[in-house]
């Protein structure tokens, strides 16, 4: 029960608008019984992708394979897919109960409305909706609807779960809790199941793999850890992580590195695999791998945030900000200049020209 | 009270019918302060700055602007300045001409119309797509657009209605670094709206926590987040959510204490422990891989990484479930773990009034 | 990217070619062979079988611009073009009156939630409701009595029976679709409340406004049973005008298939004018936030 996509590509040549390639070239394999979150800002093409698969949009080329058979020609409905949807798309005039029930009345595995209705009744409670559904979707709120769209997706015995921006609605407290209860029962259940979401930590607290998108590429598909520790290029490595990854242009120089906006300054690194002098790299440290009160470097503090569990401090560094995080509490001034530095194991080189990672931290020989 | 500078609001009051959504709001702001407007959806956040604005008939309640009350006056004699969640912005202007709104409202010479926007299209890095049209911009830049059009008439007051929501996380964090600095120099009262506890302890000198149509607590991010007043406060602020625990009494040899799941936790003389809450918040728990002394045991059932940390679902001996949150490389899932809670950092709350109790557990926990 | 192209269960290219050239000769045709006839005399249309080949003449089109009919019978005298104007005058004025009425009216049931505001609403609607020749009978006993009974400013009045709730109701549910958080914004900016309405609210409705303002003038191009009663010779429109042409000595084809040509064009030239505004009030699109 594996899902291939071979070669994907999704054009919309506008008659009112010039040729938008939304999917370029994609190759992604989704193993049986695993999660993939397709992850992106807004346009990158992760929900053209989606309603590829589902069957809401054509191919344009490429092939998709679902369970060892083709399926980019087939209607939506023959597919074997389910799908929760960002806009809801619920059913006005049935209850809610019958909204997520809809799909299984044609299931061999509940030959009984009774059957069915308990089944149902399971994953209203999951989704803390179990007390709403003798309504109608239009008394309820949109994150009320939109837990109803993905409890039909759920309920549904499907080869493949694709869930569009499944919890955008809902409040964050609740989101926290209902990503961990969603994910533990598509395992319990073994489904495959792709996820499209705009927020990294949606995508890594449900996702097995997530395969980061932009401008219709795919850049780096992976789990969230290789996705932080070994970012395939500069756009994977500063989307991924919250605060996002600090970044310098430099210049390789034969005793390490010079970033371009500090001449005077150059950087030791003896341990990396450095590309040759002369080379334009740019380099970057994640923010809580930046140690504040040592190190060689020295910067102006120009804020400071204490989010509760940790502090948020912004450096400025030769004209570039930089930011630091922290665990405990820190004693700076706004104004004060500091020293800081970084451990050498914590660095990552890219490509000036393409951003394509070339280092990250000390390799092994 | 009313010659103060500033903004002032009385007694603001707002009912649909039998709905009472606001039931008596309080506050003032001065100026060039930042007070967050926090609580979950649906509490009437965006009501209270529409009546603030005047956009809301049906509020009731006085509002004073730098020590004149405005509360006849329509919104376009208030002096304010004001960023939607969905932008606003008039579809059919040029991003120029959206920004240039507010000046030409109130005549603003030709000249010193031009120096303005030039100026806030700098600060705001927007200079470059002035005259593209609103659906020719990307999020954030059509963002930055509203921020410029509620910031360039210099208003005394500035509302921001969840001004962050609609983009994506790193711009948001971008700003989030930007914005203490641009309010700084708006030097307005402003109240920012925001349902992200993070995004309120990082912008707001002070937060006001809006729940059930009233203010429950107004106060420095800091203190809401170490001193919540009630259950459902600590609950709102933290990610990971607080973990709360009922409280069994239990007398020790140290005197008065509690325990859960083997947990113990020291109490203050007068404390018995009987009807409370205790509140540990997840990075408070300590995990140590080998049995310290005091330390209990615990299984370690699953684990999501959250930014640079790690949540971790722990299951104790007791059967009660915990979740810590660490940092640094966790052990496998599956494996026990020891762990230990920071006793100064716990919150102790009454279980009937949600209220938090003044002297929570006060000694040091068990090292 | 939210167009959608589930396709029709694979309809071959040439085959959906076809099935369109059908549906547009269904269509077209009867609009292409008045036209032709226009162009026709009386006894080349009533040929049998009709021949596709004829040498055209513009005598039907200079019978109306002339108004004198040429019948085998005689000649007769037809006030088409004042017809025509009649038509245009009442046409163009009605929709003027309810788009002046009609908009404002609209954005405040849009926007103001008022008691018996759904009543009125739904009043002005079931206008459209009524038999139009049940009203008329009344009426036209009113219209003697209070002098309005065959004046322009009576005819115009009674239009506004089709106008007004056509107009109301759509433009309401454009306003209803703008988000009012862009009216609020400008008025924070310091706009008045008739600013906000004129630069904001509507322009941005523009291509609704546009939409029912072209389809009620339509509407009202269209009435026949109105004028009919309520007016004589010289103020009425095409429609009722066209009754001359069933003449003693038969019915003037080629001038029916002319003067339809000519009370087409105005709408036509109208609805392609109007075309610009919807297909750019389409475009604009996001307002809704």
């Amino acid at each position: 029960m594996t899902l291939a996509l071979s070669g994907l590509c999704k054009t919309y040549s506008g008659r009112h608008g010039p040729v938008v390639r939304a999917v370029i070239d994609l190759d992604l394999d989704v193993a049986a019984g695993e999660i993939v979150a397709l992850l992106g800002s807004s346009g990158c093409g992760k929900t053209s992708t989606l309603r590829m698969i589902a069957g809401f949009e054509r191919v344009s080329e490429g092939t998709i394979t679902l369970a060892g058979r083709r399926i980019e020609t087939l209607a939506p409905h023959l597919r074997g897919v389910s799908m929760a949807f960002e806009g809801y798309a619920l059913y006005p005039p049935l209850s809610i109960a019958e909204n997520i029930g809809f799909g299984l009345r044609q299931s061999r595995r509940f030959p009984s409305r009774e059957a069915v209705m308990a089944r149902v009744a399971e994953i209203a409670e999951m989704l803390e909706i179990g007390d709403l559904l003798a309504r109608r979707p239009s008394q309820l709120s949109g994150g009320q609807q939109q837990r109803v769209s993905l409890a039909r997706a759920l309920v549904r015995d499907a080869d493949l779960h694709l869930l569009d921006e499944p919890m955008g609605q809902l409040e964050p407290q609740l989101r926290a809790v209902l990503r961990g209860r969603v994910k533990a029962a598509l395992k319990s259940a073994g489904a495959t199941a792709v996820l499209v979401t705009h927020d990294q930590t949606e995508a890594n607290a449900m996702a097995d793999r997530i395969a980061v998108m932009e401008a219709g590429v795919l850049q780096q598909c992976g789990p969230g850890s290789v996705l932080r520790e070994a970012p395939a290029n500069l756009f994977v490595a500063t989307f991924i992580g919250e605060p996002p990854m600090n970044a310098l242009p430099a210049l390789v120089v034969p005793s390490g590195l010079r970033p371009l906006c500090a001449e005077e300054v150059t950087i030791a690194l003896p341990a990396v695999p450095l590309p040759a002098p002369g080379s334009r790299v740019v380099f970057g440290v994640r923010p809580h791998h930046l140690d504040l009160g040592a190190g060689a470097l020295r910067g102006t503090v120009i804020s400071q945030q204490w989010l509760g569990d940790q502090a948020h401090v912004v450096i400025e560094f030769a004209g570039h900000i930089l930011v630091a995080v922290s665990h405990a509490r820190v004693s700076v001034r706004i104004g004060e200049t500091i020293p800081f530095g970084f451990a050498e194991t914590h660095v990552h080189i890219f490509d000036g020209e393409n951003g394509r990672a070339l280092a990250h931290g000390v390799m092994p020989a | 009270m009313s010659a103060r500078e500033g903004l002032v609001v009385r007694r603001i009051a707002v009912s649909y019918g039998r709905n009472h959504l606001l039931r008596g709001i309080d506050f003032a702001i001065a100026p060039g302060e930042t007070l967050v407007l926090f609580g979950p959806s649906g509490t009437g956040k965006t009501v209270l700055l529409r009546a603030i604005a005047g956009l809301e008939p049906a509020a009731r309640g006085e509002v004073w602007i730098d020590g004149r009350d405005v509360s006849a006056l329509g919104p376009e004699a208030r002096a304010t300045g004001m960023a939607f969640q969905n932008f606003a912005l008039y579809p059919h202007m040029s991003a120029r001409e959206n920004i240039r709104s507010p000046l030409a409202a109130r005549g603003v010479g030709k000249a010193e119309t031009e120096q303005k926007i030039a100026k806030i299209a700098e600060l705001l890095r927007i200079q470059h797509v002035l005259d593209h049209a609103p659906r020719e911009l990307s999020n954030g830049q059509k963002q930055r657009t509203a921020l410029a059009r509620a910031l360039v008439g210099e208003p005394r007051i500035l509302l921001l209605d969840d001004p962050l929501r609609n983009v994506d996380a790193k711009l948001r964090y971008e700003m989030r670094l930007e914005l203490p600095r641009l309010l700084r120099a708006a030097g307005a009262a402003t109240i920012y709206v925001t349902q992200d506890y993070r995004e309120a302890m990082a912008l707001g000198d002070r937060v006001a926590i809006l729940l059930d149509g009233v203010i429950r607590q107004i106060d420095t991010p800091e203190a809401i987040y170490d001193r919540p007043a009630t259950i459902a406060i600590a609950r709102l602020f933290g990610d990971p959510p607080i973990n709360l625990f009922p409280l069994r009494p239990q007398v020790g040899a140290g005197g008065a204490g509690m325990e859960i799941g083997g947990l113990a936790l020291p109490m203050a003389e007068d404390e018995s422990g009987e009807g409370r809450v205790l509140g540990l918040r997840p990075e408070t728990i300590t995990l140590h891989r080998e049995g310290l002394s005091g330390a209990v045991r615990a299984t370690l059932i699953a684990i999501t990484p959250l930014h640079e940390r790690v949540v971790l679902l722990l299951r104790l001996a007791s059967g009660e479930e915990m979740v810590a949150s660490v940092t640094g490389a966790p052990p496998e899932p599956g494996s026990d773990v020891w762990i230990t809670a920071d006793g100064a950092r716990a919150l102790l709350f009454d279980a009937a009034s949600g209220m938090r109790i003044a002297a929570g557990p006060v000694r040091e926990m068990v090292a | 990217m939210a167009r959608s192209d589930v396709r029709a269960a694979g309809l071959p290219r040439f085959l959906r070619a076809f099935a369109l050239v059908l549906v547009l000769i269904f269509f077209l045709f009867p609009i292409a062979w008045i036209f032709l006839m226009s162009f026709q005399s009386n006894e080349q249309i009533l040929r049998i079988p009709p021949h596709l080949l004829f040498t055209p003449t513009l005598m039907n089109y200079r019978a109306l611009i002339s108004g004198k009919l040429i019948t085998a019978a005689g000649s007769l005298d037809l006030p088409f073009m004042r017809n025509l104007g009649n038509s245009a005058l009442l046409s163009a004025a009605s929709v003027a009156l309810s788009l002046l009425l009609g908009v404002p009216a609209a954005y405040a049931f849009a926007r103001f939630r008022f008691r018996l505001g759904e009543n009125i609403a739904f009043t002005l609607l079931s206008f459209r409701f009524a038999p139009p020749l049940l009203v008329l009978l009344p009426l036209s006993l009113y219209f003697q009595e209070l002098g309005l009974a065959n004046t322009y400013v009576g005819l115009i009045w009674v239009y506004q029976l089709i106008c007004l709730p056509l107009i109301l109701w759509i433009v309401r549910s454009y306003f209803e679709d703008l988000s009012p958080d862009v009216e609020y914004a400008y008025r924070v900016d310091g706009h008045s409340w008739w600013r906000a309405f004129t630069r904001i609210a509507i322009p941005l409705a523009g291509p609704g406004i546009a939409a029912a303002g072209l389809l009620a003038f339509i509407f009202a191009w269209n009435n026949f049973v109105f004028a009919l009663i309520l007016a004589s010779a010289d103020k009425q429109p095409v429609t009722v005008g066209a009754l001359a042409f069933v003449t003693a000595s038969g019915i003037q084809y080629g001038q029916i298939a002319a003067a339809i040509v000519l009370s087409i064009l105005p709408t036509l030239a109208l609805a392609l004018y109007a075309q610009r505004w919807l297909v750019e009030g389409l475009s604009l699109g996001a307002v809704k936030g």
